[in-house]
């Protein structure tokens, strides 16, 4: 074991919200982080084909999903996205 | 070597044949300043690469791979596109051609056409597309493809109704841009070009000969290409995969392989290179769409020789569960009512089986266009009895008239990567040959001076496109840019029509200038097409490029949200905002550029070494041969004869003396690479025997090692010897008078832990079976063999060696045959498959093929310059499809034996090769470094040394100080370094995390 005190976290995290259910007709908001080369070309390709989906999906351009910082997810899900899709 | 001492010399290379190939030359040549004139018979470039699925054996997507390259060739400044064009006749000399075109009419004004669609959607017309095999239907007005290039659409003149009948002119009436003419005629005009590299691609066998497999009979029999469509996210059945007569799920899918090849009666005789492999990636691929399908191949022989195929061979089989049946299918039948196939065939016991399949699938094979003739006969060049184009073993890009070369499968059947380094090979041959007039025939644009923003607050202008109807049908484009007017410093927001059209660009041109604008936004298409043309449109305009942002909103909204105008109106204006939003943000970009030694250090002076020398030498260009041998020659100083009796002996000497005599070439024998230090185009290297010099580019042509084995009682008896060591004595002159010779394959190949195909064994132990039989008819020969792999047109030689007489006899890895020489009596004990039994041999010499391994520098050299190695030792290029020399770290080049086992043909290819990707490095008197590169802040940097670990291509690096410093010249802006640096030391241009952040908060404002 690593020699931290086992029970510090359940001590001192506040207790989980309860899971709610998604209200009639709630849409989710989802940010897309996609790569220049393949994902965010694969988004381009479904609009060519006319492939239909849902419209709100927004799509960040990366030049490489290697880049992706952990701020972008934090400040995302702080900002109330629903869902964020890192795609390359 | 220059082909020719005629005086002039133009700068320019015409291509005629615009698939991959081609578009490498293409792209090779035009970046190294030459003028390229590309011939394509389609409307569209591409070639089959863009027709297929997947690639094996990493399964990489090929539109996503050759696509980018598409529009490349398509909008480099240095590339003319002749589509729909043939070449008519051709006259002069190397260095001066002129060539005669005739280009068919498109009845569409590309000047005009936006690519919008709006006359394909109108167009009644409905006819067979044959891009997609017959599986659909198109218009008589379209492109060949979804991603074609040029995107102009053409009229199918037999099939319009207007130019058929006189009446409809649906598309005339709905085109937006007046882009369609009915009275475009066809067209004949000269080119003057230097040099001419011809690749035509290949045609496909036609199954309706083979009428026992039913092909065009039963809708469920298809063939190869039709599955690739099949496959296809962008094809028929958008990538389910479903059988043609009922749409239904197949569960059994039966592959049948050597359809229209290895079979001289009712087809081709040689073997098509690549069917093993596409039909186990097929199955592969097809088992990922659809868990339920149960994939058979019935296959002849497993000819898996390329780098890491018996692997994914090996891997199909355990993880994919693909059942690899060794039988010829003699007849397909398809059951009454069900649309199912009835197979039948011998099993490995000799027993008639018939089974039942859902979906057949015909490996059909590749053969010369069917104008091959007349096609060689126009440039006046020579074919080999198989109509592909005539070439040696020992100059394998050249053709039979001078300054005419030949690059892919109408040299021979081949793989992609193979085409894709030829087409490299065949652009340094150019350059060798045109050199002096590199740039002579290109025009530099002229620029304004850009202006200086700095201190000047953001003044965003925002145009936002219809694109005629297609986002205008869908999205309120006047209610995007009134949405956007009142965003922060947005000075001013418009609409246009055609923002790519020449009058859209004058307008953001006019509006900069006016409104005094210092960042600029368009909505319109994407950013992968269109944003470069924008870029130089304000850049025309005095602003730096990097200034420019572009908003997505047809890809990206209005063509998915068709009939869904309030919400794709709604999402086109927050897609705009969030551009706004990194848009004030943006900071100009100076693009920095370094100058180039032009010099060359090859490591390794064998056959490939010594080629590469030569091409880059004869371009210009100083070469230090680095060889840590005494003497140069490698490998190639064990072989004779190639597998069709060219003289490798006289070969490699007329090669020592050329470089030996070549006033650009110094070789360092004796010497390994101490050091070196710097960066592409300016690399400075110190020997080990003191020896130091500076140079712009390395290839590395190591080599590889012959495998000295240990098996099958070699050492015990002197008559148990290597292949070899026989052609030494077949040289020598042996007599072979009645002996008996047999010889095993796969000595020290195909098994743990050297997994993989020497891929030269299998044509060596034929070339000296064929020599035996021809000194001496009496000689007995005997090859025990698991698979003979004698690829593309090597197959005729098998073939011989069977008229010979030469007995083949298949072994299994786990009942390999087992070898004794007790009392000086060899005696060579087997089981035979045919005969389902034991046999005994007693020859005379028993002769192993043995394979073959990295050279034991390989690892010393990787580490030294941060090249990586697949599990079997070999260099791993930058992409096992389309970048087959390059390594990914900027100006380091791989060629021979280094990348992984091959033929001598295929080394010279690839030295050729490599030699063509430096020259294009070379060629620039300074190397310009991309904006979009990561920037180093040293004041935050701790020197954790994460971003040194992780960068792919090495630009971080430990610096005297033993801080990290950051080498922007190789860095390609991928950001890995900017995501993992703890302490944000990196920030990538345009990409930085204010500018993202900025974006995400834009995008989840709250309305």
């Amino acid at each position: 074991m690593t020699g931290l005190p086992q029970t510090a976290i359940e001590e001192t995290a506040a207790p989980l919200e309860a899971p709610r259910e998604a209200p009639q007709g709630w849409e989710p908001r989802i940010l897309a982080i996609a790569c220049h080369y393949c994902a965010f070309a694969a988004a381009d390709l479904a609009g060519v084909m006319r492939l239909s989906y849902s419209p709100n999906v927004m799509i960040i351009r990366l030049p490489c999903t290697g880049k992706l910082d952990h701020s972008y997810v934090l400040r995302a899900f702080e900002r109330g996205v629903d869902g964020l899709f890192v795609a390359g | 070597m220059n082909d020719s001492q005629h005086s002039i010399k133009r700068g320019s290379v015409l291509i005629a044949g615009g698939g991959i190939g081609g578009m490498q030359a293409a792209l090779d040549l035009a970046d190294s300043g030459f003028k390229v004139h590309m011939i394509q018979r389609e409307s569209s470039i591409g070639g089959t690469m863009a027709m297929l699925d997947k690639t094996f054996p990493t399964g990489d997507c090929s539109m996503c791979m050759i696509s980018p390259k598409m529009v490349e060739v398509g909008r480099h400044p240095n590339i003319e596109l002749h589509t729909l064009a043939d070449v008519e006749a051709v006259s002069g000399e190397p260095g001066d051609f002129t060539v005669t075109v005739r280009q068919q009419p498109r009845f569409v004004i590309p000047e005009r056409c936006t690519g919008c669609g709006a006359c394909e959607k109108k167009c009644p017309k409905l006819v067979v597309n044959t891009f997609e095999q017959g599986l659909s239907k198109r218009k008589a007005i379209y492109t060949i493809l979804p991603q074609a290039v040029p995107h102009t659409r053409v009229i199918d003149k037999e099939h319009c109704i207007y130019l058929t009948k006189g009446k409809c002119k649906a598309c005339s009436k709905f085109c937006e841009t007046d882009a369609i003419n009915y009275e475009d005629t066809e067209k004949v005009y000269d080119l003057q070009v230097g040099a001419i590299i011809l690749s035509p691609g290949l045609d496909r066998y036609n199954p309706n000969i083979r009428g026992e497999l039913g092909f065009g009979r039963w809708p469920n029999v298809v063939t190869s290409i039709q599955f690739e469509r099949i496959l296809s996210a962008s094809g028929p059945f958008m990538g389910e995969v479903k059988r043609p007569s009922d749409e239904r799920h197949p569960r059994k899918v039966a592959w049948i392989q050597c359809v229209g090849s290895r079979d001289p009666r009712n087809a081709n005789p040689w073997c098509s290179s690549v069917c093993c492999m596409y039909a186990t990636k097929q199955a592969v691929i097809a088992k990922e769409h659809d868990g339920s399908i149960e994939p058979t191949i019935f296959y002849m022989e497993m000819r898996a020789f390329g780098k890491d195929f018996d692997k994914y061979v090996d891997r199909a089989k355990q993880q994919y569960g693909v059942v690899y049946r060794r039988a010829m299918v003699s007849d397909i039948k398809e059951e009454a009512g069900t649309g199912n196939l009835l197979l039948r065939y011998a099993a490995e016991d000799g027993a008639l089986v018939d089974e039942v399949f859902d979906l057949v699938v015909l490996s059909i094979g590749f053969q010369p266009h069917q104008d091959a003739l007349a096609f060689a006969g126009t440039f006046g060049i020579d074919t080999n009895v198989h109509r592909f184009a005539k070439t040696d073993t020992l100059a394998p890009v050249e053709t039979s008239r001078a300054g005419v070369y030949v690059t892919g499968t109408f040299q021979g059947p081949k793989d992609i990567p193979e085409t894709v380094a030829q087409g490299s090979a065949v652009a340094g041959r150019a350059m060798a040959l045109l050199g002096e007039a590199r740039g002579t025939e290109i025009e530099a644009p002229q620029l304004p001076p850009e202006t200086d923003i700095t201190g000047q607050e953001a003044r965003v202008g925002v145009f936002v496109c219809h694109c005629g109807i297609n986002i205008a049908q869908t999205v309120d484009v006047k209610q995007v840019a009134e949405d956007t007017r009142p965003l922060p410093d947005v000075v001013y927001s418009g609409d246009l029509m055609y923002a790519c059209a020449p009058d859209g660009q004058e307008r953001i041109k006019e509006v900069i200038r006016e409104k005094g604008l210092n960042r600029v936004i368009v909505a319109s298409c994407t950013p992968r097409t269109h944003a470069p043309l924008f870029q130089d449109t304000i850049r025309d305009a005095g602003l730096n490029k990097y200034l420019f942002e572009l908003a997505d909103i047809r890809e990206q909204c209005s063509w998915c949200h068709m009939g869904q105008k309030e919400v794709a109106t709604h999402k086109a204006s927050e897609i705009v905002k969030m551009s706004v939003a990194k848009a004030r943000k943006l900071d100009p970009v100076e693009t920095d550029s370094v100058s180039v030694v032009p010099g060359a250090m090859v490591i390794g002076g064998g056959i490939a070494g010594m080629t590469a020398a030569l091409a880059l030498g004869d371009q210009g260009f100083d070469v230090h041969i680095v060889e840590k041998e005494d003497r140069l020659g490698g490998l190639a100083a064990g072989v004779h004869r190639t597998l069709d009796g060219a003289d490798v002996q006289a070969f490699l000497a007329a090669k020592m003396d050329q470089v030996a005599a070549h006033d650009k070439i110094r070789v360092h024998t004796g010497a390994e690479v101490d050091g070196t230090g710097g960066y592409v185009g300016n690399f400075n290297t110190t020997l080990t025997n003191g020896d130091a010099f500076d140079h712009g580019v390395i290839v590395v042509a190591t080599g590889g090692v012959e495998y000295e084995p240990r098996e099958y009682a070699y050492g015990e008896s002197d008559r148990v010897i290597t292949q070899r060591d026989l052609e030494r004595q077949i040289a020598g002159g042996l007599d072979p008078a009645a002996q008996h010779f047999l010889m095993i394959q796969c000595v020290g190949s195909r098994e743990e832990p050297h997994n993989y195909c020497s891929r030269i064994c299998c044509q060596d132990a034929i070339k000296n079976a064929i020599a035996v039989k021809e000194a001496s008819p009496a000689a007995q020969v005997t090859i025990l063999y698991r698979d003979i792999r004698t690829y593309g047109l090597r197959e005729d030689y098998y073939q011989r060696a069977r008229e010979l007489g030469v007995l083949f006899v298949r072994f299994e890895a786990d009942r390999k045959p087992e070898v004794t020489a007790a009392g000086g009596r060899l005696q060579v004990e087997a089981y035979d498959y045919v005969l389902n039994r034991e046999v005994r041999f007693n020859p005379d010499w028993v002769v192993l093929s043995t394979g073959l391994r990295p050279h034991p520098l390989t690892e010393k050299i990787g580490r030294q310059y941060k090249l990586t190695v697949n599990p079997d030792g070999y260099f791993l290029e930058a992409h096992v499809k389309l970048r087959p020399v390059d390594f990914p770290s900027e100006g380091i080049y791989v060629a021979g034996l280094a990348h992984a086992p091959k033929n001598l043909d295929e080394t010279l290819s690839q030295s050729l090769a490599a030699a063509g990707r430096a020259g294009v490095v070379l060629s620039h008197d300074r190397l310009s470094v991309s904006g979009i590169i990561s920037k180093h802040n040293r004041e935050l940097c701790m020197s954790c040394l994460a971003c040194v670990r992780l960068c792919p291509f090495g630009s971080p690096f430990i610096d005297e100080d033993g801080k990290v410093s950051h080498n922007e010249v190789i860095c390609t802006g991928c950001g890995i370094c900017a995501g993992i640096c703890p302490a944000k030391a990196f920030q990538v241009n345009s990409f930085r995390d204010d500018q993202i952040l900025a974006m995400i908060d834009a995008a989840t404002e709250m309305e």
